[in-house]
């Protein structure tokens, strides 16, 4: 059991994911998707989102997932959220078509399953396009855009700025706390269920000076924001407009909507005539 | 005197509680979407075992603002961040865990009473899994017509269920919130409000009206709880809508329609929401 664990904290070691994290957040500003107006991407999801769950059509459901595929291409999304993707949809679809098989099921069970891992593939790659592709910043002043709360808008920019520093001092902590720290022997069943619990503790512990320091920073955070009159201005809606005005619909976002939607009447002639 | 301790937490301060919170549990559950669940016998590592942060600031500052910290940082870190949005489903979980976390917050009087520290951690994790326990079994009860006629389906789906909410609270919910917040709470307590200019609460200090569980608190908590259901029922009904009809979801034309009706609901969302921006922008 141990074993496993350090194998998979050797494979997604906290460096590893720091950079995949900050790679999907930051490193790909100028993509297409990253480019375009979030009003547009928002929108594009809400009907991406929603019809494919009603949708019981193989031929449709492929065609729609080859476009949400080449969308997510386009994002250039890291490979730890595409690896975490496909964990997702197996480990669901995979497991029922598993059992299934155990009780007695047999070539006909594949298609429903089929149907059901694309839907829940095209949803899920629509949503990792717009929200993992888009610019944080951006995807806020949509949300905000669309009336969401001014606190979940500030939480997303807040989020994508303190994550790598968090992470940065997260991991320093742990590793003083494993330097000063003997950890027990783990070569018999026993030293390695207690060098299980150890890693634990260590974890759970290191959340105590995590704790002081964050929030230390947080006053910090809340004071600037204080200073700049962050309370009024959420509640002002000339600085919401003023905050706004950088949205600004261009070709590209007309070209990717008209894209979209000729795709999808095209899809849908195709699957009711040939199938 | 009452007047001036009632001042004592400020919005700002609030804000930092929300800031705190959301940034400290949304890393958590970063890593934890990230590194796949496994389990040693009985007990499961899993999200909801980072819950002791939450738990710790709600009890140390003011609750709501806590609870509601950690509900975002959950979903921006983990749902949004990495593309893993989940649309409706996801405010099951939100409501859950803000409902969870504010009770044991509000049940704490004074954090340096360990047993009540802990009998009120225990409680939160109980109260959020009991929830989410509640809305898997309804979501079966209601996406299988004849339930009761299924052989041996509601025993299946009840002792099933019911055995991982006893399991979740029981093993895991006292080895990773209860001990760990019990550990954390005395330790930071004085310690971490000067951080954020604030005085240690105690008996006296006043976090909201009267008692423990007051009726407004109590309230709010189940038209929660409603909402939560509702919408994982919501999130559900695609799925086994097209299920129950196989039949009839098979022609065309019926997939015509159920997918332009399916269109149209996003068109009309879409356009109460557009329209309800714009009133607001031109309010001023």
């Amino acid at each position: 059991m141990s074993a496993l664990s350090e194998n998979i904290l050797d494979k997604l070691s906290i460096d590893n994911i720091k950079t995949q994290v900050l790679k999907n957040a930051y490193g790909n500003d100028d993509t297409v998707i990253a480019g375009m107006d979030p009003r547009f991407l928002l929108a594009w999801y809400c009907f991406f989102g929603i019809v494919p769950w009603f949708l019981d059509n193989v031929a449709l459901l492929l065609l729609l997932f080859v476009f949400v595929a080449v969308t997510t291409k386009l994002a250039k999304v890291a490979p730890l959220v595409l690896l975490l993707f496909c964990v997702g949809v197996f480990s669901q679809t995979g497991y029922l078509l598993l059992v299934a098989l155990f009780f007695g099921g047999d070539a006909s069970t594949v298609l429903p399953l089929l149907v059901m891992s694309l839907k829940v593939a095209v949803v899920s790659l629509a949503s990792i396009t717009v929200f993992s592709g888009l610019d944080p910043d951006k995807l806020a002043s949509g949300l905000l855009w669309y009336g969401c709360p001014d606190q979940l808008s500030f939480s997303i920019s807040f989020a994508y700025r303190i994550l790598p520093i968090l992470m940065e001092e997260f991991q320093n902590i742990l590793l003083s706390y494993r330097m000063r720290g003997v950890a027990p022997e783990h070569k018999t069943f026993f030293g390695k269920i207690r060098y299980l619990g150890y890693q634990i503790k260590i974890i759970i512990q290191a959340f105590y000076p995590l704790m002081l320091n964050t929030a230390k920073r947080s006053r910090t955070t809340v004071e600037a924001l204080e200073l700049k009159g962050y309370r009024y201005a959420v509640q002002d809606k000339r600085v919401k407009r003023m905050k706004l005005q950088m949205l600004k619909a261009g070709k590209a976002d007309y070209l990717f909507a008209g894209i979209s939607v000729v795709w999808v009447l095209v899809s849908v002639c195709v699957s009711r005539i040939y199938f | 005197m009452n007047e001036k301790k009632k001042a004592a937490v400020t919005q700002s301060q609030k804000m930092m509680v929300f800031v705190l919170s959301m940034s400290l549990y949304g890393l958590a559950t970063l890593f934890t979407e990230l590194i796949p669940k496994f389990q040693v016998g009985v007990v499961e590592f899993s999200v909801e075992y980072f819950l002791f942060i939450p738990l710790t600031l709600s009890m140390l500052f003011d609750p709501i603002s806590a609870a509601l910290g950690a509900a975002t940082g959950e979903l921006v870190f983990s749902e949004i961040m990495l593309g893993q949005f989940g649309g409706l489903g996801e405010l099951e979980k939100f409501l859950t865990v803000t409902i969870g976390v504010y009770l044991a917050g509000r049940m704490v009087k004074n954090p340096k009473n360990i047993k009540m520290v802990g009998l009120a951690s225990i409680t939160g994790v109980a109260v959020q899994q009991l929830m989410g326990c509640a809305v898997d079994i309804l979501k079966v009860q209601l996406a299988v017509t004849d339930f009761e006629s299924v052989a041996g389906l509601p025993e299946s789906v009840f002792v099933t269920e019911g055995f991982a909410c006893a399991n979740d609270i029981l093993f895991s919910g006292i080895l990773f919130c209860m001990l760990p917040t019990m550990y954390l709470v005395p330790r930071l307590y004085g310690k971490i409000e000067p951080l954020l200019g604030m005085k240690p609460r105690n008996e006296f200090s006043v976090i909201g009206e009267a008692g423990v569980l007051s009726p407004k608190v109590v309230i709010l908590s189940i038209l929660g709880f409603g909402c939560a259901i509702g919408a994982e029922l919501l999130a559900e009904t695609g799925m086994s809508l097209i299920d129950w009809e196989a039949d009839w979801a098979e022609t065309p034309a019926a997939m015509a329609a159920g997918f332009a009706l399916a269109a149209l609901v996003a068109l009309i969302a879409f356009g109460i929401i557009r329209r309800n921006a714009q009133l607001r922008m031109a309010e001023e």
